[in-house]
């Protein structure tokens, strides 16, 4: 597994049994919680509709067998709406549906009913207790205490392809006659094919970082970098 | 070879992928299933080599992705329910219980003391059981178990009202156990409270009885679903406690790994208690409160106390898990 600190991206590194890394790309706070606040719309949709329901059908059913009802689908609706949903092969409530996330296993597979009803269930204390979801923002996964409990991960449902947007053309390939690790390999070549997305004045920034490896500053070190990239890249 | 050139031997075979990923979404196999396992290593085998030689990000991305997609359509979990329902609670359920008995025995320590001793204090100064109950709830005994009471077995001659008193119980005490186990996530306070409170009340309710009512109507409501409900509530109790130890002494581990531990841990008490309260709703709603004769319900409480026992004590010993 790769030094977390000197890693360019947030993705999550983890290892399956087949002896190949995978990155999984974990949702924010921000993401989720409005997931959840749907999630809370619908749920209460659908006690309303509940509601109605056992209204009409009172007059048919005895007043007592309606009663019984309501309380039995009131039960499943509060404690097993999100994990109904997240059993399901979509893997996500319907609120996380909507914004494209999907809650997985520790290995990004599909997870079990029971880690589904802890996850869930504990959600219920931590917004009872405001400050305990906050530690979502101290985890380097994101997780929250339900998450932790169920060894669960809220991810982003497909894998996003970042669009490739190479800065401009360079001009000449500038050998690079130093030893690089290969995460300051990763991170130059990310440079050139990420760099056409950023202001100029972003590429600049970033390149002046490397004054001491260019000898430049300002637009000639990001020409020579993006030439460092070029040649790093023809020589394989 | 460099990327282009890696990109053209291969990207065939990861199309394939794609696009068998794609058909294979439904449930019955397709005619090419049977190659998807050497398919998913060779996207495996891509993508470590794309990973190591760096061949850019764009290579790299659509692997990993087709690889996440390929894990999770190989292991996903099927069926089996029937199995995987006798292996819980012909083992796992009780192997369980057994190897975290000392929480058990915390959690009726817990219970039981404010249990009896609020049953005790009925005996000797009423007012505590009175200030704790308050005014309806008292009433509401006596309209119940009091000396001139209209029987349980009255109220429940209305049609459907059984069933009404079982749903209520489900949605009412499976609510409060799944409380409990969340309520550890708070250092176990969660837990110690409803855990404590629950022996106070019940408590308070045994003495009120004794004191203002027929205790024999009460006994003999309570006889049959007595132990699926008090052990059910103990053993969610137990897993609730579990959560809460960890997080106060993770010992070896980080807390965040020991919670992670305690919850998987902790999970077939869960499920089991919860199933017990369950199954003491059924006791409750169409049982308890039947007109029969108080020997007999005796009997069946004490019967359902002693398998219990035996339950706990000897089913699936020598289970290993699956």
């Amino acid at each position: 597994m790769l030094d977390l600190k000197r890693r360019i991206d947030t993705l999550q590194m983890v290892e399956l049994a087949e002896g190949m890394e995978i990155h999984l790309r974990t949702a924010g706070p921000f993401l989720r919680l409005i997931a959840w606040f749907l999630d809370l719309i619908i749920e209460g949709i659908a006690l309303i509709f509940l509601y109605l329901i056992i209204t009409l059908i009172s007059p048919v059913m005895g007043e007592a067998v309606s009663e019984g009802v309501y309380l039995l689908s009131f039960f499943l609706i509060w404690w097993f709406y999100p994990v109904f949903f997240e059993i399901s092969p979509w893997g996500a409530t319907l609120g996380k549906r909507a914004l494209g996330l999907r809650v997985v296993n520790e290995a990004g597979g599909g997870i079990t009913m029971g880690a589904s009803m802890i996850r869930n269930f504990i959600r219920g204390v931590e917004v009872m207790l405001p400050f305990l979801p906050l530690i979502v923002f101290f985890h380097p996964r994101f997780q929250r205490l339900g998450d932790l409990a169920a060894g669960t991960l809220v991810v982003y449902s497909k894998p996003r392809i970042d669009p490739v947007i190479p800065g401009p053309p360079p001009l000449e390939k500038v050998p690079v006659n130093f030893s690089l690790s290969r995460e300051e390999e990763a991170a130059i070549l990310a440079f050139r094919y990420r760099g056409g997305g950023w202001s100029e004045a972003r590429r600049v920034e970033l390149s002046n970082h490397l004054e001491k490896m260019t000898g430049e500053i300002g637009l000639k070190g990001v020409s020579k970098l993006m030439g460092m990239a070029h040649w790093l890249e023809e020589q394989r | 070879m460099n990327r282009q050139e890696f990109e053209t031997k291969n990207g065939s075979d990861w199309k394939a992928f794609e696009l068998q990923l794609e058909n294979s979404k439904g449930k019955k196999p397709t005619l090419d299933s049977h190659k998807v396992p050497s398919r998913f290593r060779k996207i495996c085998y891509d993508l470590s080599l794309a990973q190591y030689r760096m061949f850019g990000q764009q290579i790299c991305d659509r692997l990993n992705g087709l690889a996440i997609v390929g894990y999770r359509q190989i292991h996903r979990k099927r069926g089996a329910f029937g199995e995987g329902f006798l292996r819980f609670f012909l083992g796992t359920f009780p192997a369980a219980f057994r190897r975290e008995w000392k929480l058990f025995a915390v959690a009726s320590f817990v219970f039981l003391g404010p249990f009896f001793a609020m049953w005790w204090s009925a005996d000797k100064e009423i007012e505590w059981v009175q200030a704790l109950l308050g005014a309806e709830a008292m009433s509401d005994i006596e309209g119940m178990y009091g000396k001139d009471a209209v029987t349980v077995e009255h109220l429940r001659q209305e049609h459907g009202s059984n069933f009404m008193m079982f749903a209520h119980y489900i949605n009412n005490n499976v609510g409060i156990d799944f409380r409990i186990f969340a309520g550890g996530i708070f250092f176990g306070i969660g837990t110690l409270f409803f855990l404590i409170y629950n022996g106070l009340y019940l408590g308070a309710v045994v003495g009120y009885v004794e004191y203002a009512g027929d205790p024999e109507l009460l006994l003999k409501f309570v006889a049959g679903h007595s132990s699926f409900e008090l052990l059910g509530m103990l053993v969610v109790g137990m897993a609730g406690l579990k959560i809460g130890f960890v997080l106060l002494a993770p010992g070896q581990l980080s807390r965040g790994e020991a919670l992670t531990r305690a919850g998987r841990d902790g999970l077939p008490l869960l499920i089991g208690g919860a199933c017990m309260t369950a199954l003491a709703a059924v006791v409750e709603g169409f049982w308890s409160a039947q007109p029969i004769d108080t020997n007999v319900k005796y009997m069946v409480g004490i019967a359902f106390w002693i398998l219990h026992l035996l339950y706990f004590l000897f089913v699936g010993r020598g289970y290993r898990g699956a």
